[in-house]
């Protein structure tokens, strides 16, 4: 356990999240893909707080913004979601052009 | 023994987040997405950062994901999804996700960062509860308190935001007919 093996894994998750904005085509789905690359780079800031960085602490409270801002998204994102939902009827991220006027 | 832990958890991490990618209902994929956050929470722990670990737990498993099940329940029939991808598309995010995976891989190991740095000792309290609280809210130039309220403000504006997008429309709604 160093912190090359934390890296590779937090690309790995990266890649599979990038993979899911990619091929989802249900905007839940996109939502759901993001979160994981979120993860990924929270396991980077923590990977380097844990091996490398001078000021532990620091890198231990820095995911802690990363978690609410990605609260304040989702929610956000949801709420579209769901007036998407009322107004259109579908959730196709194909279909998403129609949203502009 | 940590080692066994480590890949033993990032193993099910990967194997997880893959389910949440391509499970083809989307209450598995949000219930595969609760599992991988608990073994983020694992790894958190196992670097010894307590508070982010029980941070995850309450805000992702607790908070989001909930709000997140409860919308794929309204907006779907118990997350059957229709709308599944061409085989184009889904070989295009393949060969996308490897190639940046690849490079990604190639620089780190190529490169002059000080990385495989092995495990090193921790002070005592670094990632306790008391430890980032106190530092959290520190007015000094080492402390958080900026970030911490412009967090507060932020998560009030996207609450009132989230209102008045989901709220419906009162305009028609509240004429007489």
């Amino acid at each position: 356990m160093n912190l090359t093996n934390c890296l590779i894994l937090s690309f790995i998750l990266l890649s599979i999240g990038i993979l899911g904005v990619i091929t989802r085509r249900n905007v839940i789905g996109i939502l759901l893909s993001i979160e994981i690359m979120l993860n990924a780079a929270n396991i980077n800031f923590i990977a380097f707080a844990r091996f490398s960085a001078h000021d532990s602490t620091a890198g231990a409270i820095f995911p802690v913004f990363v978690m609410a801002v990605s609260a304040c998204e989702m929610a956000v994102a949801l709420a579209i979601i769901i007036a998407m939902y009322r107004n259109k009827g579908h959730l196709d991220s194909r279909r998403l052009g129609e949203l502009h006027g | 023994m940590h080692d066994l832990l480590f890949y033993g958890l990032a193993g099910l991490l990967v194997c997880f987040s893959t389910l949440v990618v391509m499970a083809p209902n989307l209450v598995h994929a949000a219930i595969a997405l609760v599992a991988s956050f608990f073994m983020t929470a694992g790894l958190y722990l196992l670097f010894e950062m307590e508070f982010v670990a029980v941070a995850q737990i309450m805000v992702y498993v607790g908070g989001i994901v909930i709000f997140v099940i409860i919308t794929i329940l309204l907006t779907t029939r118990l997350g059957e999804n229709h709308l599944l991808p061409p085989i184009r598309q889904r070989l295009w995010g393949i060969i996308i996700a490897a190639t940046l995976l690849c490079m990604l891989l190639f620089g780190t190991l190529t490169s002059l960062l000080p990385i495989g740095l092995a495990e090193r000792p921790l002070p005592a309290d670094t990632g306790s509860l008391a430890t980032v609280g106190s530092r959290l809210l520190q007015p000094t130039e080492n402390g958080f308190i900026v970030p911490f309220e412009m967090i507060s403000l932020l998560l009030l504006i996207a609450l009132i935001g989230a209102v008045v997008l989901a709220r419906k429309d009162s305009a028609n709604r509240g004429e007489p007919s």
